[in-house]
């Protein structure tokens, strides 16, 4: 059983030793039995019967030796799966209460605005030119985008041709650029798009396949709010030149476009309005 | 018998006394457990063979177990430890699977 390495002369060339001729994963199959057995035995065996071999309180001890080693390798395996375990829980109760907080904040912004705005207004009160202000701020937040704005217009919706084979037949950004300005000019006071709100720093432009208003992505139907008289507003539309380019666009492209007078339109305030160039007193740019 | 009765102690002492290993210590733990696999499975191919020897299973123990140790946090100190424990393993478990052949072939005689 026991592997010979002999380095036996033969016809004067010299054997490479068997490692280097067995290749790495046959001499590790041949040699799995440390070898020191085999010198052992046949030097204790010269020249005598062959015993059988008996384990002693070395064995026993070593033996042990391997059971505590085991017992507490696993001891230590399980303890850190658990440890592990646990992390997840706390990472887990940790992102619920971070968005908890989130959640919480974004509240309390809205409450602070809300009272930065009234307590505006009531600063504003006091004095006669602060009144002056008043006015003129909303009438400009108004146009701006900057406030809500609630009151009556009309509502156009408009979208591509149901059997669009090109993009002539789609609704382009600079359909919808030409749609807004046309309501402006006919005396709309304030206009939004799906909902995002114009102000006078609002971009329509063409994305890819989809329009972005504001950087934010549409897509179609279109629905174009404009506050402003809902009585002259639709005659007002059409006399202007990109109105009356719209009712081309309708029946030479077959574009949908429908325009309905409303009541009463709710238009939010545009989101990202920035101050540009004001700033408070002492505070650097 | 007496083999058996020590691989019991020693399981029983472990997970009574749950011994704490140290931090430095713990990365070697289960090298270590693998190396010791092979001596032992070694051993019973020895004692089936009919040339098991005390001295030579004592050696062979520790010395498997050292080296496994020594070569991990080699590689550890030079930034291969995880390639190298790969190739302990490797050789190891080869050594292991042969050694149980050998002692399948003298317990079913197959």
């Amino acid at each position: 059983m026991a592997p010979e390495h002999t380095r036996s002369t033969t016809g004067g060339t010299t054997e490479l030793p068997p490692q280097a001729t067995m290749g790495l994963l046959n001499y590790l199959t041949a040699h799995s039995l440390d070898e020191d057995y085999a010198h052992v035995s046949q030097r204790q065996n010269a020249g005598r019967e062959p015993q059988q071999p008996r384990a002693g309180l070395a064995a026993l001890v070593i033996l042990g030796l391997f059971g505590l080693l085991v017992a507490t390798a696993a001891v230590q395996t399980s303890r850190n799966a658990g440890s592990e375990a646990d992390g997840n829980k706390q990472l887990a109760t940790q992102i619920t209460a971070r968005s908890a907080q989130v959640d919480a904040r974004r509240s309390r912004v809205t409450s602070l605005r809300a009272e930065v705005d009234q307590l505006n207004t009531q600063f504003l009160q006091t004095t006669a030119q602060g009144r002056q202000l008043t006015g003129r701020l909303s009438r400009l937040g108004v146009r701006t985008g900057s406030t809500a704005v609630t009151g009556p217009g009309v509502r156009v919706v408009v979208d591509d041709n149901p059997n669009a084979t090109g993009s002539t037949q789609r609704v382009l950004d600079r359909d919808l650029q030409k749609l807004a300005n046309a309501l402006w000019a006919s005396g709309a006071e304030a206009i939004s798009i799906n909902g995002l709100r114009l102000s006078n720093l609002s971009a329509i432009r063409q994305g890819g396949s989809a329009i972005t208003v504001n950087g934010r992505s549409l897509s179609g139907p279109y629905t174009v709010l404009a506050v402003g008289d809902r009585d002259s507003l639709p005659a007002r539309f059409v006399e202007t030149t990109h109105g009356s380019a719209w009712l081309d666009y309708q029946s030479t492209y077959g574009l949908e476009f429908e325009m309905t007078t409303e009541a009463s339109l709710k238009l939010p305030a545009a989101n990202g309005l920035k101050l540009r160039y004001a700033r408070t007193p002492g505070e650097s740019r | 018998m007496i083999a058996g009765l020590g691989l019991l102690v020693g399981i029983i002492l472990g997970l009574m006394l749950q011994p704490d290993v140290p931090l430095w210590l713990e990365p070697y733990l289960p090298i270590a457990v693998v190396a010791a696999l092979d001596a032992v499975f070694g051993a019973l191919r020895a004692f089936l063979d009919g040339i098991f020897d005390d001295k030579v299973f004592v050696i062979s123990f520790i010395s498997n177990v050292l080296i496994a140790a020594l070569i991990v946090y080699l590689g550890d100190k030079l930034g291969v430890g995880g390639q190298l424990s790969t190739g302990v393993i490797v050789v190891l478990g080869i050594r292991i699977f042969s050694n149980v052949a050998a002692i399948r072939r003298h317990i079913f005689h197959a």
